[in-house]
């Protein structure tokens, strides 16, 4: 029995890894996140924030890194098992929506399961909704505070040393 | 410019004047007392920070391992433990440190050594947001920076409405210190002239960008007025202090809790204290905790303070001609309470029982969003290269009279592109289109916030609680205080006034708060130990001096009679300026 447990997680452990693979997710600093969880997380933030042609998204920002390594050292323990609680969330409403786990589906599925959890954004009650916030909020802070959110997709020209200040001088 | 070298502390001698706190107030008293050739022993409870380490001005977010963020095993208290909770509010949580709530903000990790651990400095009474700053410098290496004059309109207030008690001084007294103050620390800002709310001495003023022009040409047309950040900074550098910078624009105290590793903004160390070390007449302990200022036996007049290093928890006495506090309105309060002897049972210069009461500050919380259309999708501008944003002064109770408040309220407020997109999180949402609309609209939002004068009451005050103890076994204080009628109306004003005037400007509304934040939030109490003719009614006469005890002065915020709604900083240096010339008069003349 328990061996049998602990095939299926290293078959999943091996998918996820090979998905993780595909999309070119860095594994190694993952702390708080299992494997499957952290390549969840990962998509999940690069759903929110996706790359498009003005400049790479929250994957390429590493925001899940970023995310579990502020999980991995926090000592708030209700914010972790929001999060852990969380991802299966989404594989359940996947598996309602869909029939298969979150990451079994196609992208346009996967981004049905985030409008989905994202429906009552201003007031969120179900529990996937309250996880959706805490996911937004945590990668929005990720992504704009990473070197690719303030210089490529913000151009922020800030943080320099200005000789005069900028704007309308008044009479 | 290295910090200068400090001198040894001579327990042993009688100085011409103790000075304890190192802030606005007691940087002030250090620097005018020096500069008339008095000795004088600086005191300060906390450490001496390199402060330059601290603040890391130019640190990009993602070059910080919490992009600015705290470590997880600190805490920073929420508006919500603030109102739900009561004081001590670090008492049973778990943390290792427990910060109050301005180091919630991101950049906080900047700050933490500046600000107290809650943990080893608690207090007790009614809910109050209160912030301290225990190193060299205090509260001033982390200040907003708004530096503002007062006016008649505040000096002569209750000759105008009828409340309250007006100052023992006009704007004719003081408006000499102001330029003093202004030339000497520095200060950016744009000439209005409006009598009630003066104009400094400026150097370059910061600039509007676009959005605030829009604003402030519409408030124009309505008798109102926008003008840049009057900031405490100094723009075009001073030649006579070595150890400032002049201001480059980097938007630092815009994006960290404070803080400026270049000095441009005034802070109480590099301003005063080094220069005032510089001319060889100033000591500076740090680490100095002053529990009880002590009297002659004989006279009851004082002879110095008692103080515990706060590292080694070593008591020793420091003696003096004059004690001069200048601990912040609160731990002013608190000193004076704890002194108690027998000429001064109810504490040092209380005998008319007004110390800790009048206690006042300021309102805040409503507050105003709008979006300017015609920004929207524009080119990438440059709008956090400065101090801050704009204020819009006073209006109400000017030539007007309101039917149901007295006195008034300004408004602090900002516009354009931030290094943070603060929008991106309340923008609803998710995938291109979202990711779209947040970098569109990074720089047609403007918001403003209030600061309303909380009128000063008796019933209002701080006392000691005995029962509870800080780290160092002094007894802290509990506070009795609770925004009254006036305020609650005063704050719905400013909501409504806030939504008038951007819907006036064809600023589109995004939200409108109308809820004050807890009691304290502000960062401007005020009131403790105020001056007044009469030593019935007031402690201090209008050089800050004790009516009770005249060698002992009280030269911070405790003074003021009220808050008006302007920021206190530049009126607690004028003042103090003001009272130390006065003082060392009196002791060129032997009449003190």
């Amino acid at each position: 029995m328990s061996s049998d447990i602990e095939r299926r997680e290293l078959f999943k452990i091996a998918a996820a890894t090979a998905y993780a693979a595909k999309f070119g997710v860095a594994q190694e600093q993952q702390r708080f996140f299992t494997p499957q969880e952290f390549v969840v997380v990962d998509e999940l933030a690069e759903i929110i924030i996706p790359a498009d042609d003005h400049s790479p998204g929250a994957r390429a920002a590493g925001a899940a890194a970023y995310i579990d390594a502020r999980l991995a050292e926090s000592r708030e323990a209700d914010k972790k098992a929001l999060w852990r609680k969380g991802v299966q969330l989404v594989n359940q409403v996947s598996l309602q929506m869909h029939g298969k786990t979150f990451l079994e589906t196609a992208p346009a599925q996967r981004a049905a399961v985030v409008e989905r959890m994202a429906q009552n954004e201003e007031e969120p009650k179900s529990p996937e909704e309250m996880f959706f916030k805490e996911l937004k909020r945590a990668t929005v802070n990720a992504y704009y505070t990473s070197k690719i959110g303030i210089h490529q997709e913000m151009e922020y020209k800030g943080n320099v040393m200005l000789n005069q200040f900028v704007g309308t001088e008044l009479p | 410019m290295p910090a200068p070298t400090e001198r040894d502390v001579d327990l042993k001698r009688t100085y011409d004047a103790v000075v304890v706190g190192s802030g606005a107030a007691g940087g002030m008293a250090a620097h005018v007392l020096t500069s008339h050739g008095m000795k004088v022993l600086l005191l300060e409870a906390g450490k001496k920070l390199d402060i330059e380490k601290e603040l890391k001005s130019m640190e990009w977010p993602y070059e910080h391992p919490r992009r600015g963020g705290l470590p997880p095993d600190s805490h920073a208290l929420s508006r919500n433990e603030y109102t739900f909770r009561k004081p001590p509010y670090a008492k049973g949580l778990p943390n290792k440190h427990v910060y109050s709530y301005v180091e919630g903000w991101s950049g906080a990790d900047y700050s933490k050594n500046i600000v107290v651990d809650e943990k080893d400095n608690p207090y007790t009474g009614t809910n109050y947001a209160w912030v301290r700053a225990r190193c060299l410098g205090g509260k001033t290496n982390i200040w907003g920076r708004l530096a503002l004059r007062l006016s008649d309109y505040d000096f002569k207030a209750a000759s105008r409405d009828g409340y309250g008690e007006d100052w023992p001084i006009s704007y004719t007294d003081i408006a000499p210190y102001y330029d003093k103050v202004d030339l000497y620390l520095g200060i950016a800002g744009h000439p209005e002239n409006l009598p009630y709310l003066p104009d400094s001495l400026f150097q370059r003023s910061t600039r509007l960008n676009t959005a605030e022009v829009k604003l402030r040409e519409s408030l124009a047309g309505m008798g109102r007025v926008l003008t840049p950040y009057r900031a405490g900074v100094t723009t075009d550098g001073l030649k006579h202090n070595k150890y400032r910078s002049r201001c480059f624009g980097r938007g630092a105290c815009d994006r960290h809790t404070g803080g400026c590793d270049i000095h441009a903004a005034f802070d109480s160390p590099t301003g005063l204290i080094y220069p005032a070390m510089d001319t060889g007449n100033l000591t500076l302990r740090t680490n100095s905790t002053v529990y009880e200022v002590l009297v002659d036996k004989n006279t009851g007049k004082a002879r110095g303070v008692a103080f515990v290093d706060s590292q080694t928890g070593k008591n020793y006495e420091a003696k003096a001609k004059v004690v001069v506090l200048g601990a912040s309105t609160l731990e002013s309060a608190r000193l004076m309470l704890l002194s108690k002897s027998r000429f001064h049972p109810n504490g040092i210069g209380n005998s008319s029982g007004h110390v800790g009461h009048n206690f006042c500050e300021h309102i805040m919380g409503p507050s105003v969003t709008g979006l300017v259309k015609e920004l929207v999708g524009k080119p990438r501008t440059l709008d956090d290269g400065r101090p801050a944003g704009f204020y819009v002064p006073r209006f109400r109770n000017l030539a007007d009279r309101q039917s149901n408040f007295i006195r008034g309220y300004g408004f602090e407020g900002d516009s354009g592109t931030h290094m943070f997109p603060g929008h991106a999180s309340s923008t609803p949402g998710f995938g291109a289109a979202y990711k779209k609309k947040v970098r569109d609209y990074a720089g047609a939002f403007i918001s403003m916030g209030a600061f309303g004068e909380v009128l000063p009451r008796y019933e209002n005050y701080v006392d000691i609680d005995a029962n509870v103890k800080d780290r160092w076994g002094i007894p802290v204080l509990r506070f009795h205080y609770h925004f009254g009628d006036n305020e609650k109306k005063m704050a719905a004003d400013m909501a409504d006034t806030a939504r008038e005037m951007f819907v006036a400007a064809g600023i589109e509304i995004i939200g409108v708060d109308r809820d004050t934040l807890p009691e304290g939030w502000s960062i401007h109490e005020l009131g403790t130990s105020r001056m007044g003719n009469d030593s019935k009614t007031s402690v201090l006469n209008q050089f800050q001096q004790s009516h009770d005890v005249p060698n002992l002065l009280v030269v911070d915020g405790s003074s003021h009679v009220n808050a008006s709604c302007q920021n206190p900083t530049w009126t607690i240096m004028a003042l103090c300026w003001r009272s130390c010339d006065h003082l060392a008069d009196q002791v060129q003349k032997g009449e003190v």
